[in-house]
């Protein structure tokens, strides 16, 4: 096993650790040596192919259908240089007030949460799309929730030179989306930072990390060489998502007592609904998030967003097989879609654990709250579509595979509650979060509100795993704005840190 | 492709014309280039989901016979879209995630192929944005 010595250990460069690496680079100049060590590869520009199976596969784990324990929901996550936010649609919410008082952490406010937020706005070039630059599949969308008067907005995005080739989810293709991968991993590395891809941390000793890196497969070779290293450490910043996170603090050997390790995970659970049109229309050109409607999330806790997936992505988010869901699949230039969400509550038992081989088991069961908000949500959507003008509409949970159009007043009736089956529906989630929750209390958090682990001054999160509660919104730029909350902390007891370790 | 046996791919290909009645009529470099898919899907997982497929595999061969006297690649479609019907539906959510599943695999191993967008509308260009505008001036 190889020694490797450093100050700082970043773990993970999605949104938390390549924003944590970006804040530390300027202390490079002065000596501090930074590493981030991150299990996917690093894609040479010409590898993001846009094919869906090719790119599914190298850029998320599991290829993005990672189970959950009892196999009723998938998670998609991604595993890259730049993390998720090579895979996600780069939309750019921050979170509201009520959403910050609802965590009820001790000493984080929404004021700081939203200036950090900004912060990444500005980097990240996030604006509005050019109304001429949306297509039907969002227009249609738009038009459908103003007709029922429900409220919808325009997403922002963190998009540069965008020419809509409509496959965010699977890497941009054209290097437009503003990721870490685009912004805060390459700035990081100008100034020093090492990034070493390919690179899998195992487990966390006293300020040390045990990892390994794998002969790669994809992209640029790694900055070391395959093989065990041990790289001892001043501070270690885990950011390896809600998933990855918790599941290397319970593989590791930590002094302290976290019972609340890997508990209160979050996802918003999520699921598709498609329409077809009589006519084709634009759906799979164009940037495919647009809108958001927000218009149910206080009553009912749902959200709605435009979406616009793969074929197989498509096909295997339709209820049932054989011909009708030939029919379906059959002109994908006709189809319109929409993705629900719900807001799921944090509960103790919903966790993250590690099984034998310390490989991340989630364990998420769904409360009568998310299903019911799951069914309002699909009743919401179809109505949507109705208004837009669609023919038919698939919903997952209905009782036939379409519901016509002439069939739009009898909505309730025949998307019911009874119609969600686990197992039977497929039910997703691209937004994880907890298991690292920040709080006060020990006994019901693992960090304080600046990311360091209760009881371990050397050990900080920073990714989506520190949020205590859902973030009610696409999470991206909340994890930024928190990980740029701890890498202040870590600067700030860095000279400590040093001074202390043996 | 270690990882299918002969009875596997055979069985799957009996799956796949129930689930997407356009793959009975897939050729031979097209059913090859399906079952590749999914031994490869199935190459990324753990040992323990790779048993778990093998043994959904054979229940589903078999567990027909317990009813119809036949296993499944011998029923007539009709029978075997109604054992695929009790699967999809079955009150033990241990076995309708089996079927999700395997229904997820032959989905990818037909609807994700490369080549095969356009026999179904699927046809994405770098500069999507020009489509767009195309189509708006029409």
């Amino acid at each position: 096993m190889q020694q490797i010595s450093a100050d700082v250990v970043i773990i993970g460069s999605g949104a938390g650790g390549g924003t944590v690496a970006k804040e530390l680079a300027p202390l490079c100049r002065d000596g501090v040596r930074t590493v981030v060590l991150e299990a996917g590869p690093r894609l040479r520009d010409d590898e993001f192919t846009g094919r869906e199976f090719e790119m599914a596969r190298t850029l998320y784990v599991d290829g993005g259908g990672f189970l959950t324990e009892d196999k009723s929901m998938t998670l998609a996550f991604g595993r890259a240089y730049g993390g998720s936010t090579v895979v996600y649609t780069g939309t750019s919410l921050t979170v509201t007030e009520p959403a910050i008082r609802r965590w009820g952490v001790p000493g984080l406010a929404h004021d700081d949460v939203l200036r950090r937020s900004r912060k990444y706005l500005g980097e990240n070039h996030v604006h509005l799309l050019d109304v001429a630059d949306l297509n039907d599949n969002n227009r249609l969308f738009a038009d459908g929730c103003r007709t029922l008067g429900y409220r919808v907005e325009q997403f922002p995005l963190n998009l540069k030179g965008c020419t809509g080739a409509g496959v965010c989810n699977l890497g941009c293709p054209t290097g437009a989306k503003m990721g870490t991968h685009r912004v805060q991993l390459p700035e990081a590395e100008r100034q020093g930072v090492t990034v070493v891809t390919n690179c899998t941390a195992d487990r966390i000793e006293e300020r040390a990390v045990v990892a390994t890196v794998r002969a790669h497969t994809h992209g640029e070779p790694s900055a070391w060489q395959p093989g065990e290293y041990r790289i001892s450490a001043k501070a270690v910043v885990v950011a390896g998502g809600a998933v990855g996170s918790p599941a290397l603090l319970l593989r590791s050997r930590l002094s302290a007592s976290l019972p609340a390790l890997g508990r209160y995970f979050t996802c918003h659970p999520a699921l598709i609904l498609v329409a077809q049109h009589e006519r084709p229309i634009t759906n799979y050109a164009g940037h495919p998030k647009s809108y958001y409607c927000d218009h149910f999330a206080d009553s009912d806790g749902f959200l709605l967003e435009t979406c616009m997936y793969f074929p197989f992505t498509t096909a295997k988010s339709l209820t049932g097989f054989g011909a009708d869901h030939s029919r379906m699949m059959s002109a994908m230039d006709r189809l319109q879609m929409i993705l629900v969400l719900a807001i799921d509550p944090p509960e103790p038992d919903n966790r993250v654990l590690v099984d034998r081989a310390g490989r991340p088991v989630v364990r998420y069961a769904f409360t009568e709250q998310v299903r019911q908000s799951l069914v309002r949500a699909m009743r919401a959507s179809a109505r949507i579509f109705f208004a837009a003008g669609a023919a038919r509409v698939h919903a997952p949970a209905s009782s036939r595979f379409f519901i016509e159009a002439s069939e739009a007043g009898r909505i309730d009736d025949l998307i019911p509650t009874s119609g969600l089956t686990l197992g039977k529906v497929a039910i997703a989630s691209a937004h994880p979060m907890g298991g690292c929750r920040m709080g006060s209390d020990a006994a019901t958090s693992v960090t304080d509100a600046w990311g360091q682990v209760h009881g371990v001054p050397w050990l900080f999160a920073a990714d989506a795993s520190l949020f205590p509660r859902c973030a009610e919104i696409n999470p991206y730029i909340t994890i930024m704005a928190l990980a740029d909350r701890v890498a202040e902390r870590v600067r700030g007891r860095l000279p400590d840190l040093r001074a202390s370790t043996p | 492709m270690a990882s299918l046996s002969s009875p596997q791919q055979a069985l799957l290909r009996s799956l796949a014309a129930r689930i997407v009645p356009a793959a009975a009529a897939l050729g031979t470099a097209e059913q090859a280039e399906m079952m590749h898919l999914i031994a490869e899907a199935l190459s990324d997982r753990t040992p323990e989901v790779r048993r778990q497929f093998a043994a959904f595999l054979t229940l589903v061969r078999w567990a027909p016979a317990a009813r119809y006297g036949r296993p499944f690649d011998a029923l007539a479609p009709e029978r075997q879209d109604a054992v695929l019907r009790y699967l999809q539906d079955c009150p033990v959510q241990l076995l309708r995630a089996g079927f999700w599943g395997v229904r997820t695999l032959i989905l990818m191993g037909f609807y994700a192929r490369p080549a095969a967008g356009a026999t179904f509308g699927y046809t994405p260009v770098l500069d999507g944005n020009a489509v767009i505008h195309a189509a708006d001036q029409r």
